[in-house]
């Protein structure tokens, strides 16, 4: 009798279990895409491209030629990849920090050139693999390793909303949550579906770090859904 | 000089007790260097600590074979091979001989350390307890029952 | 640890400013100023956006007279020579704590000594850069301290090229009994009147520019240059090494000695500039230099530019990302001669 639901068609199985730590929010998300990779039947022509960071923990999450970046330039080389080669489905995977600080140009650049590529943000608004610093997203009053007195005078960066200034009416931007997986997996599906239709995708999800929130099981889950009051779910 | 490897995985608090290690000698006027070595991953992934303690300074901190070696899990024991010699006391930690200890998983780290400690012969107890009230004043304050805990563990 | 040491030689050396981006193996340096910036609000703290940002916001913050610094590592350093190149062309007494690790892309986030010809000639440089390579965390103290004395002074972007095994290493220092060190020359650089540029039109001018830098280097450098000579009198084989290398070095000359052989240690202290007529004077007479670096031969290369036409033969034991122990070093001489 099977116990355990399969693994993902995708995923590479003997990387598994996985390097993140637990009660990561990676794994969340990376499930539900490697689902809707078998189900849309991307995997011949998907290419995965992730950040410096937590995000590279998954080079070898997936049988899917993958590669690592240097921190900040998963975009940019999403970009380059699509357009030498647009029949394939390109994914920029990475963490707050690369999509917000060091990224944060490439993030708007694409975005303003309307690239066809799927970047997928998982914001847990702080650095998780240095060790829990400040971060663009980082709220109000929060003390992380780089602002024991807590963060103060300046506010958060909302991606998708910021992003909505200079989007194509057709391009995807959306918010959601590990906290909601299943709603979790329509936007990613719409976000590579708005890739296939040419048109730049990008979907931030929030995201649990119990190591570097140093929160238990119950106390992650209710900082995510506190988190969704600051940064509103939905597409934008 | 004594030249003591911990070994571990992210999160079993092998850095703990080798700052604690290091501190306790320097409370006893010795000189001691150490250094973790670990990788990207913050938890699981091994984590390895190096502490040498001398009577006069230590310029290098790694070495090639340890006095004592002390395993607290079964996955990093592989990465430590190397740094056996048939000299080297080796300790294993009770993730590793999976033998009931009556004490929470959060202390077998302390468990570990009293027993290197013992086999070295490297600080007094009351140098161990000192430092870890150091390292634990904060976790101390809040729950009084940690520090019984810990003691009971260094025995 | 080492890279608390760090931050709190800045302070006691009259940093007031700090500007970086987390990067293993510094990022405790960027923590602990931003907690000591907690008690003395008469100093500031920001964390960039990136390295890039981090470097740019040291140099206007030394602009403006204020004595500030930054620190990275590995693909961090990489993009601030965007910065440090400025620096040099403007003349800006930026200080930077390097803590070497893996090489060549991401890498390791751990060790190695393969920043050294980024961090000496980086961007699109010349190389009028001052770079000390501590081998202890007493020097990384000792020498922050003097870094930034020695960057105002002669006003070249100083660095402190150390690495992620200092960094991270727990021991005792001693700090400064005087905390009112005074930094020499400390003043505004950008005031009335002053009017700087990076850009040049002819041929002509940046050549100037560039030669007058060079003779004005070249005349302060014995001022700036330190080694370190142990067991060289009388030696026959020199070990050439740098950094923490250098430490595991000096063991393995002590056991050596007692065998008999005749061996020594010549250790630049200055990488940049590098002390060539010490070694120079040093190795005179010597049969065998014996390098040992844990990259693949970037010290070996500096050594080879500055010592160019010195008939010695020269090995290069290179382990690049890895370090060497005292025992491994005696076991490779002993296979070599």
């Amino acid at each position: 009798m099977e116990t355990m639901p399969k693994f993902p068609q995708c995923y590479k199985v003997n990387s598994k279990p996985h390097k993140f730590c637990p009660g990561c929010g990676h794994p969340i998300v990376l499930k539900m895409l490697g689902e809707l990779i078998d189900e849309m039947g991307l995997a011949e022509k998907t290419v995965f491209l992730i950040d410096i960071g937590c995000s590279l923990l998954a080079w070898d999450y997936f049988d899917l030629p993958t590669t690592q970046t240097h921190h900040g330039r998963t975009v940019p080389t999403a970009v380059g990849l699509k357009i030498a080669s647009p029949e394939k489905i390109v994914i920029a995977y990475m963490g707050d920090g690369g999509a917000y600080a060091i990224g944060l140009q490439h993030t708007l650049s694409a975005c303003l050139r309307n690239n066809p590529i799927t970047t997928i943000v998982v914001n847990n608004t702080l650095y998780g693999m240095t060790g829990g610093q400040l971060a663009p997203t980082t709220i109000d009053k929060e003390i992380t390793t780089t602002t024991p007195g807590g963060k103060k005078g300046f506010t958060t960066i909302k991606g998708p909303e910021l992003l909505k200034n200079i989007a194509q009416p057709e391009a995807y931007l959306a918010r959601s949550s590990t906290d909601k997986p299943l709603v979790l997996k329509q936007y990613i599906k719409k976000a590579l579906e708005a890739q296939i239709n040419q048109h730049y995708a990008f979907l931030e999800v929030l995201s649990g770090c119990p190591t570097n929130w140093k929160t238990d099981a119950k106390e992650s889950i209710q900082r995510v859904q506190e988190l969704e009051k600051t940064f509103k779910l939905g597409e934008f | 000089m004594i030249k003591i490897l911990i070994a571990g995985e992210g999160g079993q608090g092998v850095q703990t007790i080798a700052e604690i290690l290091a501190k306790a000698a320097f409370l006893e006027n010795k000189k001691a260097l150490y250094i973790p070595n670990f990788g990207v991953e913050q938890r699981g992934g091994v984590s390895l600590a190096f502490v040498a303690i001398d009577d006069k300074e230590v310029v290098y901190p790694k070495f090639e074979k340890a006095d004592i070696l002390a395993i607290l899990s079964e996955r990093s024991r592989e990465r430590v091979q190397n740094y056996l010699r048939d000299k080297t006391k080796l300790i294993l930690g009770p993730a590793v001989t999976k033998k009931e200890v009556d004490l929470p998983n959060k202390a077998w780290n302390i468990l570990v350390l009293g027993q290197i400690n013992r086999e070295g012969t490297i600080v007094d107890k009351q140098s161990l307890i000192k430092a870890m009230e150091e390292r634990f004043a904060s976790q101390f304050a809040k729950n009084p029952q940690l520090r019984e805990i810990d003691i009971k563990a260094l025995e | 640890m080492g890279n608390q040491i760090l931050a709190q030689a800045a302070k006691d050396a009259g940093a007031k400013a700090m500007f970086g981006y987390p990067i293993t193996p510094s990022t405790e340096i960027l923590e602990t100023w931003a907690k000591i910036c907690l008690k003395d609000k008469s100093l500031s703290f920001l964390q960039t956006e990136d390295e890039m940002a981090a470097g740019f916001a040291t140099i206007g913050a030394c602009l403006t007279g204020i004595p500030a610094f930054t620190a990275t590592a590995g693909p961090g350093n990489i993009l601030m020579q965007d910065a440090f190149v400025m620096a040099e062309a403007l003349r800006i007494p930026t200080v930077a704590m390097i803590m070497q690790r893996g090489g060549m892309s991401t890498s390791t986030v751990i060790y190695s000594q393969q920043e050294v010809r980024l961090t000496c000639f980086g961007g699109n440089s010349e190389g009028f850069r001052i770079v000390y390579s501590p081998s202890s965390l007493q020097e990384l103290y000792d020498y922050t301290l003097k870094a930034f004395r020695v960057a105002w002074q002669y006003r070249w972007p100083t660095f402190i090229l150390a690495d992620g095994y200092q960094g991270k290493m727990k021991g005792e220092v001693k700090i400064a009994e005087s905390k009112k060190l005074t930094i020499p020359n400390l003043k505004p650089i950008l005031t009335k009147g002053v009017n700087l540029r990076n850009c040049y039109n002819m041929e002509e001018e940046v050549g100037e520019v560039i030669a007058n830098y060079y003779s004005e280097y070249e005349k302060v450098r014995s001022e700036i240059e330190e080694f370190e000579e142990y067991k060289i009198k009388d030696a026959k084989i020199v070990l050439l090494a740098h950094g923490i290398v250098s430490g595991a070095a000096k063991l393995a000359v002590d056991k050596l000695r007692e065998k008999g052989l005749l061996i020594g240690l010549f250790r630049p202290i200055t990488l940049r500039p590098f002390p060539v007529k010490a070694a120079l004077e040093a190795l005179s007479g010597v049969e065998k230099v014996i390098c040992f670096e844990s990259a693949l031969g970037q010290l070996a290369e500096l050594f080879k530019k500055e010592l160019y036409g010195l008939n010695i033969p020269l090995k290069e034991v290179n382990k690049p990302a890895l370090g060497f122990t005292p025992e491994e070093i005696i076991r490779t001489i002993n296979q070599i001669k």
